[in-house]
């Protein structure tokens, strides 16, 4: 049962971010900073610390290129650098103890690695023209804020569901 | 130091980058049509996108509406004064309709670049990154929508359809920063002046229209609306007004920020154009336009 669950949280959580999530965005009140929310990566980094490393490669895999095919121009952007950075966490995670905390750190950490690699290859493609230092202040530092509230709502409830599935 | 990879990943690692970059080097041309599974994917995902959008803009609007009702009365008063000049308008509105008519009856001519048939779309979500500034619409090839049809919301023009799936489709805004993002328009004027609107400048949030020659007499509050040439779009939807002028550094043109008439966030209900005159010759168009 909690194995259907988790593909079906995880592609909630990524229709959430193009609809529930735009009602909701900062444009709507005049603010000119973005907060871009990235729930289904923030899923899959939980997935990475507590599951096998597999589990957050191959569900990055497959939401990346959901992200890719349906919400973005280019195939491949989102695909690569969302496995990249499950993969990454997955390592980093096996060095460091799992609480709340570090969690936390990773899951900041890994949706930084994602906007740094999305931005980068976007701006050699010539979408992103924007410069570093609007990048970090408009873009980078609320999306972290966003996206580690949304970690700390998650955290208890999809915590308890990962550990269920390891068994 | 954890060590990341070993050899076996690191070759898996670089093979990764090499499929990246021919995706990207795939998916960078200029694709008209969606191949069946990304049809498929498109319309699973957008019945879902509905099924949240619509409840949770319903529910953004009811508190939208609560903070209206403040400024409702003085508004009231406002219309009001409005309505006696709408009267008047609109009577010159319809004897200039009717003398359109019977002029364009003694031209024999039946289309016109400007004529079109509109179909109504539902907003069902937005491109989150944004990179990619695409909304997605509730109508699809079923509905007869196909590509580079004219989006409009009722303010001005807001886009183009680029993605259609059998029952959902996506509408790339004017002010994305793709470079095949082109549409030809014209500052409204005593005598016109072509050029082509491409790319968005997202700190002073308007659009760039290039290629206006040097000794050409541009002013603000001048309105920008699209040309009808080159693409499937009809001619003269309004895309904005002009706020500043610049000179480019080569010093041969000019560009104008041009400040979008419709509000490119919020967006709930917009109108797909199809233009009712399929193709019309630009040296034709050209010179009627200076005769």
């Amino acid at each position: 049962m909690s194995k259907i669950l988790l593909p079906f949280i995880t592609y909630i959580a990524f229709v959430a971010e193009s609809t529930v999530m735009q009602v909701l965005a900062p444009e709507h009140y005049g603010w000119d900073f973005l907060m871009i929310p990235h729930f289904a990566m923030v899923l899959i980094i939980l997935m990475s610390c507590y599951l096998k490393p597999s589990y957050g490669i191959v569900y990055g895999m497959i939401f990346g290129l959901l992200a890719d095919l349906i919400y973005t121009d280019l195939i491949g952007v989102y695909m690569f650098s969302t496995a990249l950075v499950a993969y990454f966490i997955a390592v980093l995670s096996r060095y460091l103890f799992s609480n709340f905390f570090v969690t936390i750190l990773l899951s900041i950490l890994g949706v930084a690695g994602l906007e740094f690699l999305v931005y980068g290859l976007n701006s050699l493609t010539g979408i992103a023209d924007v410069r570093m230092a609007d990048f970090f202040y408009d873009r980078l530092l609320p999306t972290l804020i966003l996206n580690a509230v949304f970690t700390i709502i998650v955290f208890y409830p999809f915590a308890k569901l990962l550990r269920k599935i390891e068994g | 130091m954890p060590q990341f990879f070993s050899n076996k990943r690191l070759i898996i690692l670089l093979a990764s980058i090499i499929v990246l970059v021919a995706m990207i080097g795939f998916s960078m041309k200029d694709r008209k049509e969606l191949s069946w599974p990304e049809q498929f994917l498109k319309d699973t995902v957008g019945v879902s996108q509905s099924l949240f959008y619509k409840p949770a803009n319903s529910i953004a609007g009811f508190f939208e509406n609560l903070s209206e009702m403040k400024n409702m009365y003085s508004e009231n008063k406002k219309l009001k004064s409005k309505l006696d000049e709408y009267a008047e308008l609109s009577v010159s509105v319809q004897d200039l309709k009717e003398k359109n008519r019977s002029l364009k009856g003694q031209l024999e001519k039946e289309a016109d670049l400007s004529e079109y048939q509109v179909k109504e779309a539902t907003v069902i979500g937005r491109s989150p990154d944004r990179w990619n500034k695409f909304i997605f619409v509730n109508q699809g090839y079923k509905d007869g929508v196909k590509t580079d049809m004219a989006v409009v919301s009722p303010q001005g023009f807001i886009g183009k359809v680029t993605r259609v799936a059998a029952f959902h489709s996506t509408v790339q805004l004017i002010s994305d920063n793709d470079q095949n993002n082109q549409i030809s328009a014209i500052v409204e004027g005593n005598k016109r002046i072509f050029g082509t609107i491409e790319g968005y400048d997202s700190k002073k949030q308007s659009l760039l229209f290039k290629e206006i020659p040097v000794n050409a007499t541009i002013k603000k509050g001048q309105k920008v609306i699209s040309s009808g040439l080159g693409e499937a779009f009809p001619r003269g939807l309004l895309i904005g007004t002009v706020a500043d002028v610049k000179a480019d550094q080569s010093g041969q043109t000019k560009t104008a920020y041009v400040k979008p008439a419709a509000d490119l966030f919020n967006l709930s209900r917009v109108t797909i154009l199809e233009r009712t005159m399929q193709q019309m010759d630009e040296n034709e168009f050209k010179a009627r336009e200076e005769g």
